[in-house]
């Protein structure tokens, strides 16, 4: 039985409260002991804002209480990408060297399913059909995308429709959604108009921040379309 | 760029997308584009990138070693060489060679968007024709090109008319009955075509300076550059104090890149490499510093200046796409324009840009050089807030408030619980923005899904997704020539009935994966080339090597031309126009091929 830390990254924990407990659910079906890691962000937000004092200031926390850890899961292709590409380099010398080895235990979900040893004991099984959204920063920075693909592959009874311009970004972006709102819609309508082809009425993705924005408009121009994490889809699964 | 320094990114791409909807026309566009760069760079060489990449990485880190090279190369080659330091400089210099110059003929060039040049020329009295399709359409229009490559990407058909309708007065036998991309390319065609029989001095940018040869390879497609560089008294290039580079390997390494990911051509239609000028022609090269020595010496930034000014930043970027090029109110648009031009101009003019980004990484991912363009924009923001050219002190507050809040978890906990009830409920009706053109609500925390959802879907709906169907790539050069150039529209066959108007020329060397034939010396001359009915150039098959950075050896160190196809433009709408200032037809004669 394997030990793992999970985390639960801030704006999941007040965006989209069930999604610890669904991932919690798998690793669990996986036979894995599970620790949460919450009360926590890695900084994303600040950093990618310009303000790096308070973005090494809060990952500093994330980056201790991951320490006691061997392997800590983390459920969101956006987060991943700053704790494992950019968080280190907010340190200097000793300090930058100790921080990327905790980042190098982070691994993303989808990847830690994927290659988890019990995987084929959780008889995934789901009719349907869903739309795949690729997050930027899974398929850029972390190169997850394979993974998350074969990882809905298991999933019994699910079609998985790809994107026709999946590369393209959905104009989320954190702070430049709020910023720049006139041009962050403008991607949206392009993305949404993209999910509609498919015909999927469940769009899925690895990384919350993506379906959030997604989502927010979907049912503000009134589309009949829902979004679920990866996490979401595979608890359903399950049973 | 004086009146604008007043207004942000913001104001600038939320009036551009209320007033004009740039996506419309540009994301069909780049779409398409980007699947047939993507097609044209898989044909190879399999390390393009890599070896251009490299070619780029030791230019600008032997930037002085190189410019001290290339000014003796000049000297041999009797080019002048002149370095200047800021766009007042560059101005004035040009001017100065100008001398009593009353008509020039200027192309394409960036760095002369960067100097305002052509506003600079025009001030001093100068008749400036802008003799690039595109830049002749924007200078009409008055607000600047919206695209490296394409400058009046952001104009359709229907605008393009009215604006050439306008300016009909220089041609009073303008016929623009009706906005066919043809018509309205070959009105432009005729009046910079007499506008070159009468002008002082052509003005042209330049792709690349060859530092062991002192030789400028420019790329161009239409012709007017090829008009430009052989006026008979005077050709000035200006270009960027990083565009040296060490030898014919590294510049063929640049081309091989360039065009694919520009254009998705293989090569343009013309690649210059010029040498000396002409007997009686003088030629002098402009690099334009501008902060570039200071940039070089940074180690976050340096990395920019391997750029070739290829625009597949832009291209890939939707950013761009929605807002348009026009929105970053710089000559330099698009990712490296986020990147370039708070760099260039570091007076916090444009410390917004960097933020016109969701960070996604596809320009990274496309620029053929491989510049972290992506993260260059991260480490702007970063100078823009430490420097307090970027964000307001309430934003600042907000920020040291946040991380008070999640520097500790229990703190951080009671955040997001509260955030959490504060937008359950409201999210269902509050639109955050208060703006009736943001359609987007606020998120629902815990929203409730249902999974009759998953067998609801309807049919997929085709979209036209691109996909470039590529021909079969044959191992034979012979017949890799023969078919890649019949694919861009030249006539391969075995003999031909020569006319007595033909230009008959006999090429170098070939170029079997472009279908690019090579011509040197005397047979590369512009002028004649140009002025032919049509052209015909005989081919040795045993001088056919697979890939431009295989023709090196053949370049020789004097003038040299690569032809890729006819004369051509595609800056309506993109759509291909052949046959501008030049023959429209081009035959090949290769003995021993399979006629057609």
């Amino acid at each position: 039985m394997a030990s793992v830390a999970l985390f639960d990254p801030c704006y999941m924990a007040a965006l989209n409260p069930g999604d610890a407990a669904n991932a919690r659910l798998l690793l669990e079906a996986l036979g894995d002991s599970v620790t949460l890691l919450d009360g926590r962000c890695c900084g994303q937000p600040a950093f990618n804002s310009g303000y790096t004092d308070e973005a090494r200031k809060v990952g500093r926390e994330l980056l201790r209480g991951a320490q006691p850890h061997r392997t800590i899961v983390i459920p969101s292709g956006s987060c991943g990408s700053m704790v494992q590409h950019y968080l280190p380099g907010l340190f200097e010398g000793e300090r930058r060297i100790g921080a990327q080895s905790i980042a190098n235990r982070f691994v993303p979900f989808a990847s830690y399913v994927l290659h988890h040893p019990n995987l084929d004991r959780l008889g995934l099984k789901l009719e349907g059909v869903v739309g795949y959204h690729d997050a930027c920063h899974g398929r850029r920075e972390l190169g997850i995308t394979a993974d998350i693909v074969a990882l809905l592959a298991h999933v019994e009874g699910l079609e998985v429709r790809r994107l026709a311009f999946e590369e393209e970004c959905c104009g989320f972006g954190g702070t430049f959604s709020v910023k720049l709102p006139e041009v962050s819609v403008q991607m949206m309508t392009a993305k949404l108009d993209d999910v509609v082809a498919t015909g999927a009425k469940v769009l899925v993705s690895g990384d919350y921040s993506c379906l959030a924005h997604l989502d927010a408009g979907a049912r503000g121009v009134g589309l009949r379309l829902e979004t679920w994490t990866l996490t979401e889809l595979l608890a359903r699964a399950l049973s | 760029m004086s009146f604008e320094e007043q207004t942000t990114f913001k104001e600038r791409s939320a009036k551009e997308i209320r007033e004009e909807r740039p996506a419309a026309t540009i994301t069909p566009i780049m779409r398409k584009l980007m699947a047939d760069s993507g097609a044209m760079l898989a044909r190879g060489p399999g390390d393009a990138k890599a070896r251009a990449s490299a070619a780029r990485d030791y230019a600008i880190g032997h930037l002085e070693e190189l410019h001290r090279e290339i000014e003796a190369s000049f000297a041999r080659q009797g080019i002048g060489y002149h370095l200047a330091a800021t766009p007042a400089d560059a101005q004035r210099i040009i001017l100065g060679l100008l001398g009593d110059a009353k008509r020039v003929a200027k192309s394409k060039t960036m760095v002369g968007e960067e100097v305002e040049l052509t506003r600079a020329l025009r001030a001093a009295g100068i008749d400036v024709l802008e003799t690039d399709i595109g830049e002749y359409i924007v200078d009409i229009e008055g607000r600047g090109p919206s695209h490296i490559t394409a400058p009046a990407l952001h104009l359709n058909r229907a605008r393009i008319r009215e604006m050439l309708a306008r300016d009909a007065a220089r041609n009073p036998s303008a016929n623009l009955p009706d906005d066919d991309p043809v018509r309205l390319s070959r009105y432009v065609r005729d009046v910079v075509g007499a506008f070159f029989k009468d002008c002082d001095a052509g003005i042209t940018g330049t792709n690349v300076a060859v530092a062991s040869s002192g030789r400028l390879a420019i790329v161009e497609n239409e012709g007017n550059v090829s008009l430009g560089v052989s006026h008979p008294r005077l050709h000035i290039a200006i270009t960027g104090y990083e565009k040296v580079i060490a030898d014919e390997a590294a510049a063929l390494a640049v081309l091989e890149v360039l065009a694919p990911s520009a254009t998705a051509q293989p090569l343009t239609s013309f690649t210059h490499f010029l040498a000396g000028p002409m007997p009686g022609q003088q030629r002098h090269v402009v690099f334009v510093d501008n902060g570039r020595r200071r940039i070089a010496r940074d180690e976050r930034y340096r990395e920019v200046l391997k750029c070739i000014r290829c625009g597949a930043c832009m291209n890939s970027c939707p950013v761009y796409r929605a807002a348009g090029g026009l929105s970053y109110g710089s000559p330099y648009m698009g990712p490296i324009g986020a990147v370039l031009s708070p760099l260039l101009w570091p007076d916090g003019r444009y410390a917004d840009l960097p933020g016109a980004s969701t960070l996604c990484g596809r320009c990274t991912e496309v620029c053929p050089v491989g510049i972290p363009l992506h993260r260059m924009l991260l480490d702007l923001r970063a100078d823009g807030v430490d420097s307090g050219k970027l964000g307001s002190r309430k934003e600042k507050a907000t920020w040291m408030a946040w991380a008070v809040a999640f520097s500790g978890a229990t703190r951080a906990r009671a955040v997001t619980a509260l955030g959490r009830i504060g937008l359950r409920g409201a999210g269902r009706i509050v639109r955050p923005h208060g703006d009736r053109d943001d359609p987007r609500m606020l998120p629902e925390p815990g929203i409730a899904h249902d999974p009759g959802q998953l067998t609801s879907a309807t049919d997929r709906r085709q979209v036209e997704t691109f996909i470039p169907v590529d021909e079969i790539a044959s191992d034979d050069v012979v017949e890799l020539f023969r078919a890649r150039a019949t694919a861009l529209g030249v006539r391969v066959v075995e003999s031909l009935e020569l006319r007595e108007d033909d230009r008959v020329l006999k090429a170098t060397a070939a170029i079997a994966s472009t279908g690019s034939v090579l011509l040197t010396l005397e047979q590369a001359a512009r002028r004649p080339l140009l002025s032919a009915a049509r052209v015909v150039v005989t081919v040795d098959p045993a001088t056919i090597v697979r890939f431009p950075s295989d023709i090196a050896p053949h370049l020789g160190d004097g003038d040299a031309l690569i032809l890729t196809g006819a004369s051509r433009t595609a800056d309506i709408e993109k759509r291909l126009v052949r046959g501008i200032h030049g023959a429209e037809e081009m035959i090949v004669v290769l003995p021993g091929a399979a006629s057609e």
